[in-house]
């Protein structure tokens, strides 16, 4: 099974990546401008609908929001040093949370970065966990450095759930009929027309390309079919030399055509590999035979 | 003389559980007005994967080695996400969601979708996209309601005048673009084309 041998460098590194991953995009992102959108438009996502309205009134200012987006970092770069990881990375995923929350109070559902949340929530999750099993545990689960495969399987097994969930739902809800109409057509040219942040004004022009509507319209029954087996990526290393390459291409093309870019699915992918089997660094049985400390939960 | 004892026989208890799965398939078609078939359908392929690695060895080996919290927090999480789909909602439980991403049949002709091009003072036409003005929201629908509509208009223009000094902009135009599905020879491919639906001044804004 994918990961079963990783040790606790592994999942550092695992840390380190999500983490930064997400203070890249937090960087990158202006939240303070959401101030300007008109609040008729705010329907609030998740738990900000139990927040009381002075609350969201006073977070949907300039100085609200730029102070929770310093916040955040702050928290995020807390977690980087991996110092008492199991509060700092729970802070840090109830204020990314409340982030996801607030751009999704102003539009549609986007799946963008649903999994990299559920990665801060698993890595989270598992540094209770050890510091409960470490603390209150009993002796027959002692080796810890065996743990480090748990939060790093749970992120791949959720990225490949979703991949997974999304197929199913395509495949019941649309039946055969998405396959063999104008589906995706339709999608491409409403998709490249709409222009989201990434614009390259290419997908409306396939309805006067049949070859590339054909490669389009042949290739949503294989992409759909990949998406629904993605969770033998944990089990089968030349499954997931097939399924990389092929959703990586599927993803590149959805953003020539249709403008849309899953960036933080795709940072996942690193995940896909089995490092510790590269590099034996990296597994548990050589954290073991070294006598390295094992990862400590809470420090 | 006895006979050797006859090995009971067993069947894998995954095959078992897809030939209940196909049986209660077979149920749920003649329900399907309480359960609709496209859910009761994911549900049966979800519980088939389960049960696949349920018995899967290297997975039982793994869950075995968990200790009983690692164990509920990866029944949480993926617990979590499947249940969060079957709730069919994308944003009450986020980011427990359901998993909708392009899954309905869509057939209609000309494909059309509506935008907002603003005019600046020097004549220059621009299209004004929250996505790239706000960037912070991934995806945007212009609402339907005329009041709000006009608010967003002014609002994405102040956003722009606010770095563009220089040359702001004086007028906001709602058009509706369109482009055929099954385009005519004669057509013109250069841009998609447009209808004016509304136009909205932004000269006395500031």
């Amino acid at each position: 099974m994918l990961h079963e041998q990783a040790g606790p460098g592994l999942l550092r590194l695992t840390r380190l990546g999500i983490v930064s991953l997400w203070i890249v995009k937090l960087l990158l992102d202006p939240l303070w401008r959401l101030a300007e959108m008109p609040r008729e438009l705010y329907i609030p996502t998740s738990f900000l609908a139990l927040l009381p309205t002075t609350a969201v009134d006073n977070l949907l200012t300039s100085t609200g929001l730029t102070t929770f987006l310093i916040l955040t970092l702050f928290v995020l770069t807390l977690c980087l040093t991996n110092r008492a990881f199991h509060l700092t990375s729970t802070v840090a995923a109830i204020l990314l949370t409340t982030y996801a929350s607030l751009i999704r109070s102003f539009g549609p559902a986007v799946h963008t970065d649903i999994v990299p949340l559920l990665a801060v929530y698993a890595l989270a999750g598992f540094a209770w966990a050890d510091f409960f099993q470490v603390k209150f545990g009993k002796g027959k689960f002692s080796s810890s450095a065996s743990w480090s495969s748990f939060p790093i399987v749970t992120i791949v097994a959720m990225l490949c759930a979703s991949y997974m969930l999304v197929g199913f739902n395509r495949m019941l809800t649309g039946g055969m009929h998405l396959f063999t109409g104008d589906t995706m057509e339709v999608w491409t040219i409403d998709a490249s027309l709409r222009g989201y942040y990434f614009n390259t004004n290419i997908g409306w022009h396939i309805a006067e390309w049949p070859l590339v509507a054909l490669m389009l319209r042949l290739g949503l029954p294989a992409i759909t079919l990949f998406e629904m087996t993605a969770p033998i990526c944990l089990a089968s290393s030349h499954y997931r030399w097939i399924f990389i390459p092929t959703m990586l291409s599927f993803h590149l093309l959805s953003l020539v055509f249709m403008n849309i870019f899953f960036f933080d699915d795709i940072f996942l992918y690193l995940l896909m590999v089995d490092w510790s089997r590269r590099f034996p660094i990296l597994s548990a049985r050589q954290n073991d035979r070294l006598h390295q400390e094992p990862l400590e939960p809470a420090s | 003389m006895s006979k050797a004892a006859r090995a009971p026989l067993r069947l894998h208890p995954a095959i078992t559980a897809i030939v209940i799965c196909l049986c209660l398939t077979l149920t749920v078609w003649k329900i399907s007005f309480i359960v609709p078939l496209r859910v009761a359908g994911q549900a049966y392929l979800v519980i088939i994967v389960l049960l696949a690695f349920r018995y899967w060895p290297p997975m039982v080996r793994w869950i075995a080695r968990m200790p009983i919290p690692h164990r509920i927090i990866f029944a949480l999480l993926i617990g979590g996400m499947i249940v969060g789909h079957f709730t069919l909602s994308t944003h009450k439980f986020f980011p427990f969601v359901a998993w909708e991403i392009f899954p309905a049949v869509r057939e209609e002709d000309p494909v059309t979708c509506r935008e907002y091009i603003a005019t600046t003072a020097n004549g220059k036409s621009i299209r004004l996209l929250v996505e790239q003005l706000v960037p912070s929201i991934v995806q945007f629908d212009i609402p339907k309601d005329p009041a709000a509509i006009e608010h967003l208009a002014h609002v994405l223009a102040k956003i722009y005048n606010q770095k563009h000094a220089d040359d702001p902009i004086q007028r906001v135009d709602l058009m509706v673009m369109a482009v055929n599905l099954h385009p005519s020879s004669d057509e013109s491919r250069l841009e998609p084309s447009c209808e004016l639906l509304k136009h909205y001044d932004i000269s006395l804004d500031r």
